[in-house]
């Protein structure tokens, strides 16, 4: 992939920490810090969890067209999962408030990296080689795609730190939705309905990783000057209109297709006013164009309350649990 | 709007912050009008239909001809007098894509609900006309609802079988483990879940020809039988499942457990099989005094006992194994043991758990049970089979089949007379016993035709206590639960002693059992059971339902010792999935999961489900399984399983603040009010404060 090595692209190294100091859990300066770590601790799963070739038979059902639009979206899912992976998140550690932030953020770095994965896992399974190789090769030439990522990557390696942090929530809240509306919408029409498990497990991810890189912008934005917040929010909304146009141009290359363009647009908005929201700021887009479809946006729900039968997969629930020993009186019968 | 967008709307608050009722009505409706009127194949009258329908082999012809048509004709039109309406979505789209008959390309629907309740009718009565319209009064109404297989699958000429449910034991040899996974194979292949019992077993390194360390033990098995279940499925309408159940002193209950694991690896790692522990009361008391527990050999035991590992009461011999020298054993911290479990729950919802001593102890039929099966409601006596050397049956034991069919509890207490619809239930489950011959595992077969077991479910219980304004797991809930269960054991006992006495045949065994002895009936005969709250009382009066007095008891108990029952088994209350949806009714007797669930299913995607009877107004009563929590949940299940012969589907709810104590307190707190099983646990974990979807009602506490 073209966009993997940044640093070599643009010639500059990343600061990591220049000290380290030994992280202490027993001293906690935000909260926050403990509720996220122990929230995506909790989440930790991995693709072979998924009994993905479930989904064998449904993906026949597809047209050749709509298989090849969706291991185009997985394709692209990809490319950002390795960015946020390889260096959104790591880019993020050196401007961490707090040392336990930075722990968050080597969690959140190696779930993108499980993610990415995990698309891989879905190719194999449902896809051949040669289909796989293909989708690869139209991500790398696709240059709506390759300009979304080059957008995200100049700001990670760029040297504000609140500026990586607004693209950096941009891509978890906002640019990773175009792709996970289609998986939503097969599992509305009873189709992947085990990839959309595994997509349900993505998203339950990155709202938390949105969330929480746009709770840190605010606290570094606390104590800024108002002409520095301006600075800043401006440069927000820029951000988002010019990925939100290379957005329109990537949908459409998608979606016109199988004519979902419009509600997949919708979407777009309804994630740029969530991503808006994470950081802090009012939403863009007023309610009559972020009606998205009932069907789709009920999908999204990440809570693990969906009720299943054995016949039919795993579901996306299920967290690992904390461990305490039992105590005599527990016994006492 | 299409009919998915408005379903989903039910899931999501009206502006005015509302549940959003009349959309998923009006989703209902647009699905009639944009697809299933569209694609219904007409007929000009039920001759036509009929003959076309035989003609073209997607009914059967033998079913028809038992009747004559005037017959049908007149049952035809009772069904269609009802003026049946499916009330949610979820319902008419679970039945149409899932029960209805289909052109053999699946394109256009051949049957409507009416239709299909005829043909179930027809089919289960097998001839006897009153029997017929029994059925269809009762199915119709929606007071009783036969269980997938049976609705899916009655009359038509391309089906698999009637019956949902099978449990196979496994023998420490070769021919028998394959034999197994040949039988998971076959059932799986007609539609059923297999669960099958490793107990017996020999352990990871235990020795084959008396040479140490040669045995695989288990896991290996495990991955056959996964393998086999993704492998058969019914026509490509489902993957085929399983489960396995191990005694908790198996020595390679570690292994067993571990496959759940997160981080498993792959060759170990099991996927869509489930499982199961079964849990004598040793391993509790070992736990109390927080000793360590003794696992033994399965290979050693049965050379010492002469009887396999499975069929050994691990409770009254474990001291003397513990002495024995001959027998192998290891050990494990038993505290530690019920930790892990908690901590697999956690991680997957398995293993289920079965109390073996508190089964064994309420079993009237002679023998031992040593598992259950898929849904944990299943609990039976089975016998090893044995093969000779070429593979062939030397002695045939008997494994168990069960058909399930379960009543509406709401719509039962409407019932104009609630004995005949106990009745007519058993009679139609029994019909699927009579009627259902799995030549392909003789054991099954064998034991099905001396047993005719079958297993009358409930479900609605918390859609019923919302509708009369009683909570779920109050006081008055409780008192319900049980009279209620008191009212359609006696009724279950004396339908199946009407028809010993038609038939003049008993169940294979009913001389050795406690009915025939008539100790079973000493706790109806010997106390009165009548409610204990004022509120207990005046449901059942007011709904003109008579409970059954001692001196009633005492009649039947006459009636029984003298002329026995024709089922071994009566009820199993199951875990109720899809035909809930259609009954519109709450799953079996829970609490609710959630005011409006989410389904999830290969087949329909995810579609969302309101409770019945629920409103914008009453919605106080509709607590979900997570606020009731587990001990209101246990306290209504031991008041019902008391007077149920074989289990009930207990799962277990937990918020995410739970610890691995807390699902360990729970499930000593079940296993001392003699709880008989335990199925999934399961988690909610909600999303984080600032991460959830804006106005979701299956979002929201």
């Amino acid at each position: 992939m073209t966009v993997t090595d940044p640093a070599h692209a643009t010639g500059k190294a990343i600061p990591l920490i220049q000290a380290v100091q030994a992280i202490n859990w027993n001293r906690i300066q935000d909260d926050k810090d403990v509720e996220v770590w122990n929230r995506l601790v909790n989440n930790f799963w991995l693709p072979e969890k998924i009994p993905l070739s479930n989904d064998v038979q449904s993906w026949n059902t597809l047209t050749p067209a709509e298989q090849q639009l969706t291991m185009r979206v997985f394709t692209g899912l990809t490319l950002l999962d390795t960015i946020q992976g390889t260096v959104g998140a790591i880019s993020l550690i050196p401007d961490a408030i707090t040392s336990h932030e930075e722990a968050v953020y080597t969690n959140i770095a190696f779930m993108e990296s499980v993610h990415a994965k995990s698309y891989s896992s879905i190719f194999s399974t449902l896809a051949s080689t040669p289909e796989i190789d293909d989708a690869f090769r139209w991500s790398t030439e696709n240059v709506n795609l390759q300009k979304k990522a080059q957008i995200v990557l100049d700001y990670y390696t760029g040297d504000d730190p609140l500026k990586r942090k607004v693209a950096s929530t941009l891509l978890e809240s906002f640019l990773f939705y175009s792709g996970f509306y289609l998986p939503m919408y097969w599992s509305s029409r009873a189709k992947l309905t085990n990839t959309a498990d595994m997509i349900r497990l993505i998203i339950r991810d990155e709202a938390v990783h949105g969330y929480y890189i746009g709770y840190k912008f605010q606290k570094g934005l606390e104590g800024a000057s108002d002409e520095r917040r301006q600075e800043i929010k401006d440069y927000t909304f820029n951000l988002l209109f010019e990925l939100y146009d290379n957005e329109v141009q990537y949908t459409q290359d998608l979606y016109d297709g199988v004519g979902l363009t419009e509600d997949v647009k919708k979407f777009l908005h309804y994630n740029a006013n969530k991503a808006l929201m994470n950081l802090g700021y009012e939403p863009m887009f007023p309610k009559d164009v972020t009606d998205v479809n009932p069907a789709i946006l009920s999908a999204l729900s990440p809570n693990a309350d969906e009720n299943h039968d054995f016949f039919s997969g795993s579901g996306s629930s299920y967290v690992i649990g904390k461990a305490e020993t039992t105590e005599d009186e527990d016994w006492d019968f | 709007m299409d009919y998915h967008a408005l379903n989903a709307m039910l899931n999501l608050y009206s502006a005015d912050g509302k549940i959003q009722f009349d959309k998923d009505r009006e989703a209902a409706k647009q699905y009639f009008l944009q697809h299933v009127n569209q694609n219904t194949v007409f007929f000009h009258n039920l001759k036509e239909r009929l003959d076309y329908l035989v003609e073209n082999e997607y009914y059967e012809q033998a079913t028809i001809d038992l009747y004559d048509f005037s017959f049908i004709e007149k049952l035809n039109d009772l069904a269609y007098s009802k003026k049946f309406r499916f009330q949610t979505f979820l319902g008419a789209f679970k039945y149409y894509t899932s029960y209805t008959l289909k052109t053999f390309d699946g394109k256009r629907y051949l049957e409507r609900f009416e239709d299909r309740v005829v043909m179930t009718a027809l089919g289960l009565a097998q001839g006897d006309e009153k029997l017929a319209v029994d059925l269809v009064e009762e199915i119709i109404a929606g007071r009783f609802q036969p269980a997938t297989p049976t609705f899916l699958n009655t009359a038509k000429a391309q089906r698999g079988e009637l019956v949902s449910c099978f449990l196979l034991r496994i023998e420490d040899n070769m021919e028998s483990i394959s034999r197994g996974i040949n039988s998971s194979l076959q059932l799986s292949k007609r539609g059923g879940g297999v669960a099958l019992s490793l107990s017996n077993i020999r352990e990871a390194g235990a020795p084959i020809k008396q040479i140490e360390n040669q045995s695989s033990g288990i896991i290996p098995v495990m991955k056959l039988l996964e393998d086999s279940f993704s492998y058969a499925n019914q026509l490509g309408a489902r993957q085929g499942a399983g489960a396995v159940y191990l005694s908790a002193h198996h020595p390679d209950i570690l292994r067993f457990l571990d496959t759940k694991r997160e981080n498993a690896d792959e060759k170990i790692r099991i996927k869509t099989l489930s499982l199961g522990v079964v849990v004598p009361d040793i391993t509790f008391e070992l736990a109390k005094k927080d000793e360590d527990m003794y696992l033994f050999s399965p290979y050693d035991v049965e050379r010492v006992y002469g009887v396999p590992f499975g069929d050994i009461s691990i409770s009254d011999k474990y001291r003397e194994m513990v002495d024995d020298s001959r027998i192998k054993k290891t050990k494990i911290n038993a505290r530690e043991f019920f930790q892990t479990i908690a901590e697999i729950q956690f991680e997957s919802g398995y293993p289920y758990i079965v109390f073996e001593d508190t089964v064994n102890k309420a079993n009237p039929i002679k023998g031992r049970i040593n598992m259950s099966n898929l849904c944990s409601e299943i609990l039976q006596v089975n016998t090893p089979t044995t093969f000779n050397e070429d593979l062939s049956y030397n002695e045939i034991g008997k494994d168990i089949s069960c058909n399930l069919g379960s009543m509406n509890i709401a719509l039962s207490m409407d019932s104009p007379d609630f004995g005949r619809t106990v009745e007519t239930a058993i009679r139609g489950l029994s019909a699927v016993s009579d009627m259902s011959h799995i030549t392909s595992v003789r054991s099954i077969e064998v034991g099905n035709d001396s047993s005719h077991a079958i297993g009358l479910g409930q479900m609605n219980l918390h859609g019923y206590l919302a509708r009369e304004h009683v909570y779920y797991g109050s006081e008055e809930g409780i008192d319900f639960t049980n009279i209620y269960f008191y009212t359609v054991l006696f009724h279950a006992l004396r339908a199946s002693n009407t028809i010993a006495i038609e038939r003049k045949q008993k169940f294979g065994g009913f001389e050795d059992s406690t009915y025939a002895s008539g100790e079973f009936f000493d706790k109806y005969t010997d106390q009165a059971w009548v409610p204990s709250t004022p509120r207990g009382a005046s449901l059942f009066a007011d709904a003109n339902v008579a409970i059954p007095t001692q001196d009633d008891w005492r009649a039947l108990k006459a009636s029984v010792m003298e002329h026995g029952l024709y089922n071994q088994n009566l009820q199993a209350v199951p875990p109720t999935g899809s035909i809930s949806y259609i009954n519109h009714s709450t799953s079996s007797i829970h609490p609710i999961a959630s005011k409006i669930e989410i389904r999830k299913e290969g087949k329909l995607g995810r579609v969302y489900y309101p409770a019945p009877f629920m409103s914008n107004e009453n919605l106080d009563y509709y607590q979900d399984a997570y606020e009731i929590g587990p001990e209101k949940i246990i306290d209504t299940y031991a008041a019902a399983t008391q007077h149920v012969d074989q289990g009930l589907s207990l799962t277990l709810f937990f918020k995410d603040t739970a610890t691995t104590r807390d699902i360990n307190k729970a499930q000593i707190y079940a296993w001392r009010k003699g709880i008989k099983t335990i199925y999934y646990i399961r988690l909610r974990q909600l999303a984080l404060e600032g991460t959830e979807v804006d106005g979701c009602v299956s979002c929201m506490l």
